[in-house]
């Protein structure tokens, strides 16, 4: 190697492998672009397994986090029964894991759910896991004064607040195959809850997680609290004024995100929500307390009884939704599990494969050009070039050929990673479905990125892959005879 | 130091050619005297090319000596060979064989680059030479921008760059037209002539072999017959008695024989 080296650096061996190279332009233009892609997939599949992996952790993460918090809101809420109008609109569970606010469906009834995605289908159960308040309910209006006589006449009922939610967005038509689904695609979701203090004070209606300023307090009105994304959404923090829908509100808090829905929601009085949204004593959905959770299940079939049109759950319904839920993730983290395992070994195939491609393109080449060049080496042979000389100048000209590729390599592989390793590699991400991208489906792939680590790994490989093939054909092209120099052709 | 350039004692070299042996050299014995112009003819299969090759060190004999400058290659391995191809001999081709993406003066320092000479020590004496065959100015240009006999010139130019002891040329003038034959005889008759460079050519050409001062018949292996060459009277030497002679002598001072050949010669060399 110390004498390869002595070569490279005191002959001529350098430039004339360089020049050997230009001799045939197109060739090398072709061995190098070649070359280059099969590096650039040695190089595309490990990013796309990295891409896949935090995929995976994203995916675990993301369910994990939603089912947590979902579960203590839920336990600390075990007395509270959502009602809101049954509504003939096809539902399901709505569960956002990329939660702009432009892409947020609001606290509704499955409103966000209209692919046929994994985790769609018109299941008919209202209400959704994950607001902060558990703001569940309907979003149809309803009047308000019709439900005093649950408070009233049912036993075992401590409290009754009526809740307005309205979602403010823009309506997008998305077509998918054949159908397609137009849907309100909010920009916040205003929440009205009656600022009373025997209820805010006593129910957790009111986001528990107030990250800057305060929470509301009884009898206040002509203020918001903002959850963070509508802070970014509209330009405000706390102690600034926001205009909404025309109106201006001081904002005296932000609330931290404690689910789903509740990122996009901004909480102000019921009376205030209803004059601003024009459903003066309008409500979409009743909270009601039960006294205790063993008085939950009478509350709620008297609620039902006393009122059939709405829908009501119980936190325990939740639970068990939330258990099914859980069922339903369990499943799909296996699926990505899997996904990944089998990322993982056709990964390995095919690095396997674009290893032995690049030795093989660079073995055959260089045999091809030793053979080409047979009468070249004899004449070197025969004016006194040393065996070694010969073959330090074919393995340096295989080297610098995959050198050259592992260039190119690079650049194709860290330009089209993310291409190369969707068409070569199973996407954890895709296998669950996030049927397109208004879904916000749970599983947000990772983007394939090439990190300069990476990159460096390559090129080693592709010098030494390049070293590798050029080994036999330097061996033979050092092992000519001189005599090949008096051939004539 | 002897004054053998070449000296080969009872070469033979037996070829296997299917059952068959085939004797290319069969017992061959031949010396050539340091700064001698020789050339090798003989008819196809005579053996001419095994011969150069076993001079040239590319080719081993089946037994024999060949030794050159006093050194006995039959023997040596090839991890020495190359070292005497590189510093005693100096190959001619047919071809020219001159690399197509190296410019003259690069193609003439090659044989110098595993040498201890330094870079620039390597291009002055590349442009020396090209000078000497009459290449100055020509030093960038590449082979395909060279006549052929220019690029037989560059080849030569070459062959003499480590300085060897004989300059073996294969047909050299083989590929080229009359003009440029002339011209490459004329200038290894004139490196012999002023520089004493020995040089073995193997010809079929007989006006170019009567250029040299020894001709060698080879047949089936075997120097069969030997000639006195024209270039003797340039070296103005007696083609009888090899006696140093004067430009003007019409007779040979030490034997007394008319040198003829003197006045032919004017006559049949290329003008």
């Amino acid at each position: 190697m110390e004498n390869l080296f002595r070569d490279a650096i005191c002959l001529g061996i350098v430039s004339r492998a360089f020049r050997n190279l230009s001799r045939r332009k197109i060739r090398a233009l072709l061995v190098v672009i070649a070359l280059g892609f099969s590096m650039a997939i040695m190089i595309a599949v490990p990013a796309g397994i990295a891409a896949n992996q935090s995929a995976t952790q994203n995916l675990t993460g993301n369910l994990s986090n939603t089912l947590t918090q979902t579960e203590a809101t839920i336990n600390q809420t075990l007395t509270q029964i959502d009602c809101g109008l049954a509504s003939s609109a096809p539902s399901g569970f709505g569960f956002s894991g990329n939660f702009t606010p432009g892409q947020f469906g609001g606290g509704g009834r499955g409103d966000f759910n209209f692919t046929p995605g994994q985790f769609g289908g018109g299941s008919g159960i209202p209400g959704e896991f994950g607001g902060g308040a558990l703001g569940g309910g309907g979003s149809t209006p309803m009047n308000e004064s019709l439900y005093t006589d649950i408070n009233s006449s049912i036993s075992g009922v401590v409290a009754v607040a009526p809740i307005l939610t309205v979602s403010e967005g823009h309506n997008v038509t998305v077509t998918f195959g054949d159908r397609s689904f137009t849907r309100l695609v909010a920009d916040y979701i205003i929440e009205g809850v009656p600022l009373n203090s025997s209820i805010i004070d006593n129910y957790p209606i009111l986001p528990a997680n107030i990250t800057a300023g305060r929470n509301l307090q009884a009898g206040e009105s002509g203020v918001v609290i903002l959850s963070e994304n509508n802070s970014a959404y509209f330009g405000v923090g706390v102690g600034d004024r926001v205009t909404i829908l025309g109106q201006s509100f001081e904002v005296v808090g932000i609330h931290g995100t404690s689910g789903a829905s509740d990122r996009a929601t901004l909480y102000m009085s019921l009376s205030d929500a209803q004059a601003l949204t024009g459903n003066t004593g309008e409500i979409t959905s009743l909270e009601v307390f039960a006294d205790t959770t063993d008085d939950v299940t009478a509350v709620s079939s008297a609620i039902s009884a006393l009122h059939a049109e709405l829908d009501v759950v119980t936190a325990q319904e939740r639970l068990s939704q939330l258990q099914q839920q859980q069922t339903n993730y369990d499943a799909q983290l296996a699926n990505a599990q899997a996904t990944l395992n089998q990322t993982q070994s056709q990964a390995f195939e095919e690095i396997i494969v674009a290893v032995a491609a690049t030795s093989l393109i660079v073995l055959f080449v260089m045999l091809y050009t030793v053979r080409e060049r047979t009468k070249e080496i004899g004449t070197l042979k025969a004016i006194g070039f040393s065996n070694r000389t010969v073959m330090s100048q074919f393995m340096l000209e295989g080297i610098l050929l995959s050198l050259l590729a592992g260039v190119v390599g690079v650049a194709i592989g860290s330009i089209a990673a993310p291409f190369l390793s969707s068409v070569l590699l199973p996407t954890v991400g895709n296998s669950l479905g996030a049927g397109f991208r208004f879904t916000g489906g749970l599983a947000s792939t990772t983007a394939v990125t090439v990190n300069p680590e990476l990159m460096l790994i390559g090129f080693g490989v592709s010098v030494m892959l390049g070293a590798l093939g050029s080994v036999y054909p330097a061996w033979r092209a050092s092992k000519t005879r001189p005599a090949e120099a008096m051939r004539y052709e | 130091m002897s004054e053998l350039a070449l000296k080969i004692v009872g070469v033979s070299k037996v070829y296997q050619l299917g059952k068959r042996n085939v004797n290319a050299l069969a017992n061959l014995n031949l010396d050539v005297k340091k700064g001698e112009f020789a050339a090798i003819m003989g008819p196809s299969g005579s053996g001419k090319t095994t011969l150069l090759n076993v001079i040239g060190c590319i080719d081993k004999p089946t037994s024999g000596k060949v030794l050159i400058d006093d050194i006995d290659t039959a023997g040596l391995p090839e991890s020495e060979l190359y070292k005497i191809r590189r510093n005693k001999i100096g190959f001619v081709f047919q071809n020219f064989n001159l690399l197509p993406y190296l410019n003259a003066r690069e193609n003439v320092e090659l044989p110098m680059e595993m040498t201890t000479k330094s870079k620039n020590e390597r291009t002055a004496r590349a442009n020396g030479l090209l000078a000497t065959v009459g290449l100055a100015g020509r030093e960038e240009h590449r082979p395909q921008r060279l006549s052929q006999g220019e690029q037989q010139r560059v080849a030569i130019a070459r062959a003499l760059a480590n300085d060897p002891a004989i300059i073996l040329a294969d047909e050299p003038t083989g590929n080229l037209d009359m003009k440029n034959k002339q011209d490459i005889v004329k200038l290894l008759a004139n490196l012999n002539l002023k520089q004493g460079t020995t040089i073995i050519l193997v010809t079929h050409d007989g006006q170019v072999a009567a250029h040299t001062e020894r001709i060698l018949f080879l047949n089936d292996g075997k120097i069969t017959k030997e000639k006195e060459g024209m270039h003797l009277a340039k070296k103005n030497i007696c083609p009888y008695c090899k006696a140093k002679l004067q430009p003007a002598d019409e007779k040979c001072p030490n034997c007394g024989k008319t040198v003829r050949f003197r006045k032919k010669a004017q006559v049949r060399l290329f003008p």
